[in-house]
């Protein structure tokens, strides 16, 4: 009896801690009253296919904002990214080389991101701001408006089971999701430089004083922001089998909501990888259910709307009390 | 005092996702008995042409007594594919897709192929997949119109200016194809070719500009009537007079034509591409053979 | 008997579990002015902050005027006439002094168009009233500390408020300006305002109190009238016990030089040399913005050195950075903590070994959570850090303790010099002599200290050698046997000692 007394109270400290977490519930809860389709093996399965994309660009951006910043430029990055891997693999090239060129390239457009908000002392906000805008424009460029295919040579079939394959009955990028998940909790959570980024969210000054170079963790986040969105331009491309020139759009806001309703202080020094992954979920089941109970799409970005600020709204109650 | 405003906003979650669920889903529900279920997924709902096209379905599929659930995939194509997955999930009967890329909605027809749900495509068509009908007005035969009716109008020779629509939409490709087409072999000479997005705004400042960059201008084509009518604004203003040409006949452009203000605009009909799509749709299910092509007439607005 | 405006009784007072104020009464007088005192973490701020609404006591009740009140608002407090001054003080500093006075309850004419003649004119005479002669126009950054204190009181005034709580008003005054500050207490006395005096001033409390109510880890030590008490009982009643003596002095034997400076310049500092030894500490006194805190920033690499050489052990380093400066064996204990001493929103663990983490690396690469724990919790029990557990955010500590934190991150990165920037800034008596004593053991570790502090008793009481600072530039050095106040103060305003 005082075991069981104990093990529920643990359970409600452990949802009082983690209001997302509620608001994914009721959401399941009420959707599987709603329709006798939400809560199939399938549905599921897709839900989490359609979630990896904006959950892998929310843990990129879930960095950046850790440390107080932001990074408007992922979609962009998805976009060029995307772009660029679908000419290689319609090039023919390896696949394994083509992943690893791909998130170069988001490597080399984070830290560009990086030496912006670094060395160049620009706002966060505006940095990014101005290479989505390039991004943009490059990618219309590259593509010249118009959308690549990734067929055309033995390897695309292959290239495409990135996004469409699936192991053991669970599509791929919910696998390469839940990589990514693992080893940015265990960077944030185990190793010197996730520290390092909350302490930099928290207090600047202090971190420098600590001895610690900032501007290296600066362009640490933003290199795995713009990593992490060209991981996510490879899945999208491999799902779509081909790259648009407008992919991405409005991407970053969608990332952002998600790393909000997973309880990350837009200020910095507080949020969590668990937290992200859940307001991506409650994202991605919004999608889903908004469409499974056919509501118009007009009244979608309402609904939509309203979730996100009562998720926040939730969680500011909650920190408020503390 | 806390527990219960948490309690509230709780509540206030329930009914956001439950109301609108119920709200605009509870019409549709009744329509399943006996008749068929058919998802419709279509680009963008924030372009009336669209809006059209899926009020033209909906009314069709009102009168055949089928049920017909309405997905936006907000002109991205990842939105689109998960439309398609989550009808399917849903185990619809037919899926009628209106792509917003010819290329990327293979994996999407591919997703319904996989669970056996016969796919047709409305206005633009798909490059990958296995689709049973699509249906659509001819856009090169369209632009060409456009074209052709300029040329009649400024008697083969003269300065025209093109405004194109998003790099990369199919529509803008094909229009621009047409109307070109037309011009080879005149005098016509294209002074300015730059897009404006679909987008009436940009029609406006884009056009501002070319006004300011060419001193001479007798025609304008723009891929659509938002272009065409931005532009109006501008060279209204400019006090020039010069012949636009929009395309889609959308009220506002019809309006306008009647009130001498564009010359013409090619009139696709989109309701009635909706309409077929659900006629084609029933026949597909009840077992009817029907047309891989069906061709969806076009005509030329002018006062 | 005095009568009281208001009374709390048995307050009580837990966060998540771990009670902070345990069954405290609390009296104010009408047109008296009551002392708070007792040790950082002793409740003081949590009370006053139940008082004026910005917690919920657990239990209690608390009386206004003879009537049971509950304020869940500092707003509700306010309308009632109670007013708290915080220690850093609630101006916004790019409004004028006129719109920070009224801010939030501007005078307003039809179409809600501020009138801004009369929230100027209102504001001269509440000025005038504290004997201001600023234009209300002028904005607040514009202001000295101590004006911008009277601001506040000002502010405080014009809400009509009966009660005006001050928390360590004083902190940043100047001297003139704290006499000015206590003329100002006095003539609201006068007018039958009632005032609570938060200080660790002992001095002050003495000057301008009736009453000392003194606290003690959350507990009621005692309320008593000042005649009946004297400098060493209120220490006595806050730390619970006899103080000996404030500034324990240990001598150790000297050793050789291992931090030199030659002729350090940039645009803070002039020409500075001086060494330091190995188990001495060298104070550093002068003026505010003498450059003491630049050169200690200089030496740790936070400003860069235009010319001039830094040797440690001998040889000559190139320090561009703290993390440099921490490489050669320099640690820095910050002035300002909040700022940039620690983090706020991290707990004990992290904060500790926030500059050494460095040697927590396990086999893979990934902190060695267990180690930290094993340090920090070392640190705890050698400190004496008082904390709910070394998971705590610092932001619930206490001043003096969260100043314990700051050291033991000093620590933890091995220095061989320890660089302390007014140590005692912001810290009651008891935490004080606990840090003195610290200092000390370190010193006879064989660390060498460069402490630099305004208080001219702790120079006095722990350095070896006093150096004193003037415009940047080393105006004199004084072995500790020959230093008196006198001394120091000569150099500090930059004339030379006969």
């Amino acid at each position: 009896m005082g075991k069981f007394s104990l093990k529920g109270r643990n359970w409600k400290q452990f949802l009082s801690d983690n209001k997302p977490v509620v608001v994914l519930l009721i959401l399941i809860i009420t959707m599987s009253f709603l329709s006798d389709r939400f809560l199939t093996w399938s549905n599921i399965i897709t839900v989490l296919r359609q979630t990896s994309i904006n959950a892998v660009i929310a843990t990129g951006m879930t960095f950046a904002i850790l440390i107080g910043g932001i990074d408007l430029s992922v979609g962009s990055v998805l976009a060029i990214t995307g772009a660029i891997a679908a000419s290689l693999v319609a090039s023919g090239m390896n696949i394994i080389l083509v992943i690893i060129l791909t998130l170069l390239i988001g490597l080399v457009i984070g830290l560009l991101n990086g030496l912006l908000i670094s060395k160049g002392r620009l706002q966060p906000f505006i940095a990014t701001l101005g290479t989505m805008t390039l991004l943009r424009g490059l990618t219309l460029v590259y593509t010249q408006g118009r959308p690549i295919s990734i067929f055309g040579s033995d390897t695309s079939a292959i290239f495409s089971k990135i996004g469409t394959g699936y192991f053991l009955g669970i599509p791929i990028p919910v696998y390469i999701m839940l990589v990514v998940f693992f080893i940015s909790w265990y960077t944030l959570n185990h190793l010197k430089i996730g520290r390092y980024t909350y302490a930099l969210g928290s207090n600047e000054e202090a971190t420098m004083y600590s001895g610690i170079k900032t501007d290296n963790i600066k362009l640490f986040v933003y290199a795995v922001a713009g990593v992490l969105a060209a991981l996510a331009g490879i899945i999208v491309t491999a799902r779509l089998g081909s790259a648009q020139p407008t992919a991405g759009s409005g991407y970053e806001l969608d990332a952002i909501a998600a790393v909000v309703i997973g309880g990350t202080s837009m200020a910095g020094g507080i949020g969590t990888i668990f937290g992200t992954a859940i307001g991506a979920i409650i994202i991605g089941i919004l999608d889903n259910a908004l469409n499974m109970l056919q509501v118009s799409s007009y009244y979608q970005d309402v609904a939509k709307g309203v979730v996100i600020l009562i998720a926040v709204l939730l969680d500011r109650k909650q920190r408020k009390s503390r | 005092m806390n527990k219960k405003m948490y309690f509230a906003l709780a509540l206030a979650l329930v009914l956001a996702v439950g109301l609108a669920g119920c709200g605009t889903g509870g019409s549709d529900n009744g329509g399943g008995e006996g008749g068929y279920t058919i998802g419709l997924v279509v680009s963008t709902l924030n372009n009336p042409f669209f809006v059209d096209l899926r009020d033209g379905a909906q009314a069709k599929a009102d009168e055949l007594g089928a049920s017909l659930i309405v997905l936006d995939s907000q002109d991205d194509a990842a939105t689109e594919l998960s439309n398609v997955e989550d009808l399917v999930n849903q185990g619809v009967d037919l899926i009628m897709i209106n792509p917003t890329d010819s290329d990327a909605v293979g994996s999407a027809v591919a997703a319904a192929n996989g669970a056996g749900i016969p796919v047709v495509t409305l206005d633009r068509s798909a490059n990958s997949g296995e689709v049973v009908a699509h249906i659509a007005s001819d856009n090169v035969a369209g632009g060409e119109m456009a074209g052709e009716f300029i040329v009649e109008q400024l008697g083969g020779a003269g300065m025209v200016v093109e405004l194109e629509g998003i790099p990369g939409a199919s529509a803008a490709r094909e229009r621009g194809e047409g109307f070109n087409a037309a011009l080879e072999g005149t005098d016509l000479e294209v002074v300015a070719r730059q897009t404006a997005n679909f987008d009436r705004a940009e029609g406006l400042s884009v056009m501002e500009n070319i006004l300011q960059a060419q001193p001479e201008i007798d025609a304008v084509f723009a891929h659509n009537d938002e272009m065409a009518l931005g532009a109006l604004e501008a060279i209204k203003a400019s006090g020039r007079d010069i012949m636009i040409v929009g395309f889609d006949a959308t009220d506002d452009a019809v309006a306008a034509v009647e009130a001498g203000e564009l010359a013409a605009t090619v009139q696709q009909l989109p309701k009635d591409i909706g309409s077929i799509g659900v006629d084609t749709a029933i026949k597909v299910l009840n077992g009817e053979t029907v047309d891989e092509y069906i061709p969806v007439a076009l005509e030329l607005v002018t006062q | 008997m005095e009568e009281k405006i208001v009374s709390m009784e048995n307050i009580i007072k837990e966060f998540s579990g771990v009670r902070v104020l345990d069954n405290v009464n609390f009296n104010i007088y009408k047109g008296k002015i009551m002392a708070l005192v007792g040790e950082n973490g002793a409740g003081k701020s949590t009370l006053m902050k139940i008082l004026t609404g910005v917690y919920l006591r657990t239990s209690g009740k608390v009386l206004f005027d003879g009537e049971p009140v509950d304020f869940n608002t500092t707003k509700e407090s306010q309308d009632k006439g109670i007013a708290f001054i915080h220690q850093e003080l609630n101006l916004v500093r790019d409004l004028s002094i006129g719109e920070n006075i009224f801010l939030g309850r501007e005078p307003v004419g039809p179409g809600g168009k501020i009138k801004w003649r009369k929230l100027f004119d209102d504001s001269r005479e509440w000025l005038t009233k504290l004997g201001l002669d600023e234009d209300p126009r002028e904005l607040v950054k514009n202001i000295s500390v101590g004006k911008q204190q009277m601001i506040e009181i000002a502010k405080a005034l014009s809400l009509d408020a009966q009660v005006i709580i001050m928390d360590e008003p004083t902190g940043a005054l100047t001297m003139s300006e704290t006499e000015r500050l206590f003329e100002v207490v006095k003539e609201l006395r006068e007018a039958g305002h009632s005032i609570v005096y938060i200080s660790h001033r002992l001095n002050e409390i003495f000057e301008i109190c009736d009453h000392v109510t003194v606290l003690r880890d959350g507990t009621l030590v005692g309320e008593e009238p000042i005649e009946k008490l004297d400098e060493d009982r209120i220490i006595e009643m806050m730390v619970g016990r006899k103080l000996s003596e404030q500034y324990p002095r240990v001598d150790t034997e000297i050793g050789e030089v291992v931090l030199e400076v030659k002729g350090l310049t940039n645009r803070f500092v002039e020409n500075v040399s001086f060494q330091l030894r190995k188990g001495e500490i060298l104070g550093v006194a002068g003026l505010v913005g003498a450059g003491r805190t630049e050169l200690a920033r200089t030496i740790y690499g936070v400003y860069q050195p235009e010319s001039g050489e830094i040797l440690v052990n001998g040889s000559p380093v190139s320090i561009k950075s703290p993390k440099d400066a921490l490489k050669n064996g320099i640690a820095y204990l910050s002035e300002d903590r909040k700022e940039n001493g620690i983090v706020l929103g991290m707990d004990l663990v992290e904060n500790v070994t926030l500059a050494s983490l460095g040697n927590y690396v396990g086999k893979i690469g990934n902190i060695d959570k267990s180690k930290e724990r094993e340090s920090t919790d070392r640190y705890i029990k050698s400190m004496s850090i008082k904390a709910a557990g070394r998971n705590q955010l610092l932001q619930f500590l206490s001043g003096g303790n969260q100043q314990k934190v700051a050291l033991a991150k000093n620590l933890d990165t091995n220095p061989g010099i320890l660089l302390l920037d007014e140590p005692t800034r912001g810290v009651d008596v008891g935490a004080k002599k606990e840090i003195y004593e610290l200092i000390n053991k370190y010193k006879q570790e064989g660390m060498s200290i460069l402490m630099v502090s305004s208080e001219i008793p702790e120079i006095l009481g722990i350095s070896d050698r006093v150096m004193i600072m003037h415009e940047g530039r080393v105006s004199g050095t004084i072995d500790i046997a020959e230093a008196d106040q006198e001394k120091i103060m000569t150099y500090a305003v930059g004339k030379e000692v006969s």
